[in-house]
């Protein structure tokens, strides 16, 4: 925290009206097989200083990695010249402002958080990690079809010291592990693959070795073999209207591309555009716009146990929250920094800036972002259904720059006639609009079919940052979608 | 751009370094790979400047490897990292490293690692020139763009975006058979989108290697034509052409992609196309064409680090040579790039495409280069009777691999083409096809290549096509 404070001050006696500095250590470990080798075997660690200015309305942003072997004394030396360096930088860049950039209310808090725990993932023997791993990948062993077999795990330990010029001063350590595995057949001139829990490596959450035990890989492998295969000779899923079942793997990722993202304040007001694009869901409309149908309640919440974006304060050092975003189907709240939150007139930010590592500077992020659980049971969904289809797990997703016009491919879908699952689909895929979309919403799986899953590599920014989030979903229907192939 | 690590140019230090740790090492055999950076840019929006960032990194990467207990061949291997330079952190990593690689199963057709060294390399001027500027004089130049870009947009009433941003890159490999190597490289890279308050908007981009191949020195807006500004006028006239957009239906139309568009549709095939590895586990489109004319014989696609003008490191991930590999000779798929693993395992040569090992991806090309062809903008445009002019696309992404199938939406600045004439602007379209199927059907190419990126990772060289039957298959409204 030394190092910090250092940094802050020297920040305000170069110049600068804010300041804001954060000390990251980060220790990964990153473990996969593929077909029998070690295809992936890291453990790295940074360590490193930002700091973040605000002179006369105008950011600057500056980064050292440090050396914490040569003593932390020697680190906290270079604090001054990196604040310093931010000062300067922001100084320069204000004879272009247009605007200046306003805060809102201070933001003092002194706190500590950690991620609660079994087990620490840090502690398991390496021994255990890839016997755990070897097994998940044997299990899908065994079709002549396959041709890539995949087990991995993956994390993450950053613990993070800031402090700012308004007399914040926080401590927090946010502790992620995730696993998954993932199966590819060829064959009839398709390629077709299965994962499970999820996509993007399998399922992650801000946990301890508990969850990745809590898995099962190995229980799951047989299936997504079988499937995979399956797959490469089904039939490719017909193109027309027809319901849409979503699983909760795969619903995670609507609610990411067409609700999280649409409703960061940024976006809205342009100042992402260049790159990752702006949105449709424009101030006018807050309150008012029927963003879905009734039974659409999505609350974004950065305390939410497990959730991969679960911590005690945003990069601004603002206690996290919830809120919703989107309430019986209006839309309602946005994810904010400090400065957009002042913008909007909020009295205060949703607590969603965040930065990748020490590097960068924070920009305003997801946090976790649920759909609130229904009142029916997936069987019953099914047998309600006449004439539909059930896709299950993310494998393409494409979205325009105003998050409208929307079309998602998933690994597997299953025919549903008059109420019963029927034969398995190849390469479902569906598009959309955003609000047609979520008000074609007529039924929600109960809180027995809900759970987290984490988006760990979502990237926004220019240059881009990546970061993580969780979703919370059951499975749920939308009526009269469009296939296309 | 100055801090107390070595600085990015000096490869005699960073390679020092990275041999002080091999040597430090236990392993049967270690490599290390030292990164230095050095980073700064501004993005800018209505508001002005709206982040500045001055960076510096360092990513130090250990890779150790066991040889087999009991014998046998191959070996058993993990890699650490660390973004420290005091000797207690890299021991660490290293310490790391073979810890891991101590309980990692062997993988028996893994080769030695190699000795041979693409030779020294000189550090392009435009790298010495970022980095012997002063900060101030960075800042100023680089603030200079911006107002630049700021006060055309003003002028027309647009809302602007945008990033200037500066980097320069140092890297040093040495492992414990001999190797040494080291690079330095550049990037300079501006863009801009210009926004009506109404929809319609229009984006322009230049990357280069370094701010004075961007901004020649002492260039502003009143000192000449830098590159840096035509980026600007570009944008702006791209938004005055793309005010209050058209519907239009989706279907097939023969289309002129500019740049960008290829780009992020080509830059798919370099992810999930043209390596080894997806060959063998017959997830790529070269599997059971290689040696067919599956694409237009206008289309000539190599992979080129040496390329002058958008070239990249000449080493890869392991420090092996980057070999220039022809991968499409006028139509004709060829054979995909290697690296040293997937070279032994499929008993062909190393043409040098490999990323830090171990890793899961396999050898990637990540220089490509689309051969440009005979044909001016003009050309492109007169022969279309009926089609849209695209100049960029969002969120390209891929359905299936075996044809890479990919969807993806226009963006900022979608025309009509009527009789080789340029009309006015549509609604935004998003388009699914299959790039093999699109490649197929190019009726021409460009004659001026142009470096671009796109949302995911990665840049590449290439012109504009004309191409014929292009499947657009919904619509916006805007």
């Amino acid at each position: 925290m030394d190092t910090c404070i250092k940094a802050v001050q020297a920040a305000e006696q170069a110049g600068a009206q804010y300041a804001d500095a954060r000390l990251v250590r980060l220790v990964s470990e990153d473990l996969a097989l593929r077909n029998g080798n070690v295809v992936c075997a890291e453990a790295a660690e940074e360590f490193g200083l930002g700091v973040r200015v605000l002179v006369d309305g105008s950011w600057g942003f500056a980064a050292l990695p440090l050396a914490e072997g040569a003593g932390l004394a020697a680190a906290r030396e270079q604090a001054p010249a990196v604040a310093a360096r931010a000062v300067e930088l922001a100084r320069a860049v204000g004879s272009a402002q247009v605007r200046g950039v306003q805060l809102g209310p201070a933001e003092g808090t002194v706190g500590e958080y950690a991620t609660p725990f079994e087990i620490n993932p840090f502690e398991v023997s390496l021994t255990d990690k890839l016997a755990l791993l070897q097994e998940a990948e044997a299990s899908m062993v065994g079709a002549q079809e396959t041709v890539s077999r995949e087990a991995g795990l993956g994390l993450r330990r950053e613990q993070q010291w800031q402090a700012s010029s308004e007399g914040a001063r926080q401590h927090q350590v946010l502790l992620r592990s995730g696993a998954g595995i993932a199966t590819t057949a060829a064959a009839h001139g398709h390629v077709e693959r299965r994962s499970w829990p999820a996509s993007f490596g399998g399922n992650y959450k801000s946990a301890g070795w508990e969850h990745i035990t809590g898995l099962d890989l190995a229980a799951h492998g047989e299936r997504m073999r079988d499937e995979s295969v399956a797959l490469c000779s089904a039939p490719a899923c017909p193109a027309g209207q027809r319901d849409l079942i979503l699983m909760g793997n795969q619903l995670m990722l609507q609610i990411h591309e067409s609700v999280g993202h649409p409703n960061e304040l940024d976006r809205v007001f342009g100042h992402e555009v260049d790159l990752a694009g702006s949105s449709f869901a424009t101030t006018d409309k807050l309150g008012t716009f029927r963003y879905g149908s009734d039974l659409v309640n999505l609350v974004a919440d950065s305390t939410v146990p497990g959730g991969l974006d679960t911590r005690g304060f945003d990069d601004e050092c603002v206690p996290s929250g919830s809120w919703h975003v989107v309430k019986d189907g209006i839309f309602t709240g946005y994810h904010t920094s400090r400065e957009w939150a002042a913008r909007i007139g909020e009295e205060r930010s949703r607590a969603t800036a965040r930065a990748e590592g020490f590097g960068n500077p924070p920009i305003i992020r997801i946090t976790n972002l649920s759909l609130m659980p229904g009142d029916w049971r997936l069987d019953d969904l099914i047998a309600d259904t006449e004439d539909g289809v059930l896709c299950d797990t993310v494998r393409m997703w494409s979205i325009d720059q105003r998050r409208l016009n929307f079309q998602f491919t998933t690994e597997i879908g299953w025919e549903i006639k008059n109420g019963k699952l029927g034969r398995m689909l190849r390469s479902p895929t569906y598009q959309d609009t955003t609000p047609e979309f979520w008000n074609r919403c007529d039924a929600i799986c109960d809180a027995d079919h809900w759970q987290l899953w984490g988006v760990p590599n979502c990237g926004k920014g220019n240059p881009m940052q990546v970061a993580e989030m969780s979703h919370g979903a059951a499975p749920a229907r939308f009526r009269s979608v469009n296939f296309v192939q | 751009m100055s801090s107390s690590l070595p600085d990015c140019r000096d490869g005699a230090a960073l390679l020092e370094l990275a041999q002080k740790i091999v040597a430090a090492s236990p392993a049967d055999e270690t490599e290390v790979t030292v990164q230095r950076t050095e980073d700064a840019y501004v993005r800018f929006a209505d508001s002005g400047p709206t982040q500045s960032a001055d960076r510096s990194d360092l990513h130090i990467a250990v890779r150790a490897r066991l040889a087999p207990q009991g014998g046998g061949p191959g070996f058993r291997e993990a890699r650490a990292t660390s973004s420290s330079t005091a000797e207690a952190d890299t021991a660490r990593a290293v310490e790391r490293a073979v810890a891991l690689a101590r309980v990692s199963p062997v993988t028996a057709d893994a080769p030695g690692l190699a000795a041979d060294s693409c030779g020294p390399q000189a550090i392009p001027p435009g790298v010495t020139a970022m980095l012997d500027q002063s900060a101030a004089d960075r800042i100023a130049a680089t603030t200079r763009l911006v107002r630049y870009a700021l006060d055309g947009c003003a002028a027309e009433s647009l809302a602007p975006a945008g990033l200037v941003q500066l980097t320069a890159l140092g890297t040093a490999l040495a492992n414990s058979v001999g190797r040494g190597v080291f690079a330095a490289r550049g990037r300079a890279a501006m863009a801009l989108t210009a926004s009506h308050a109404q929809g319609g908007s229009g984006w322009a981009e230049d990357i280069r290697g370094s701010l004075t191949d961007l901004a020649p020195a002492g260039a502003g807006p009143a000192d000449g034509p830098a590159d840096g500004i035509s980026v600007v006028e570009r944008a702006l006239a791209k938004a005055r052409q793309n005010r209050e957009p058209q519907s239009i239906a989706a279907g097939e139309y023969t289309v002129v992609l500019e740049p960008a568009a290829v780009a992020s549709l080509l830059l798919f095939a370099s992810y999930c196309g043209f390596g080894a590895r997806e060959v063998a586990e017959e997830s790529s489109m070269l599997c059971g064409r290689i040696g067919e004319r599956a694409f237009s014989p206008l289309i000539s696609i190599s992979d080129d680090a040496a390329d002058r003008r958008h070239g990249g490191l000449p080493f890869d991930g392991e420090g092996n040579p980057r070999h220039r590999v022809a991968l499409v000779e006028e139509g004709v798929l060829r054979e995909p790039v290697t690296d040293a693993l997937w070279a032994a395992r499929l008993g062909r040569e190393n043409t040098g495409h490999g990323i830090g090992q171990p890793d899961p991806h396999g050898p990637l090309p990540q220089n490509l280069i689309l051969a440009c062809g005979q044909a001016s903008r003009a050309d492109l445009l007169a022969g279309v009777k009926r089609g849209l002019l695209v100049t960029q696309f969002h969120y390209t992404n891929m359905i299936e691999p075996r044809d890479l199938t990919l969807t993806g939406m226009t963006r900022n600045g979608t025309f009509l083409i009527e009789d080789g004439e340029v009309c006015g602007p549509v609604k935004n379209l998003r388009f699914t096809d299959s790039l093999v199927r699109i490649l197929a059907n190019v009726s021409a190419v460009g004659d001026e290549a142009a470096a671009c990126g796109a949302l995911f990772d990665g840049e590449l060289l290439t012109p504009a096509l004309r191409v014929e039957g292009f499947r657009f298959t919904s619509t916006t409204d805007f």
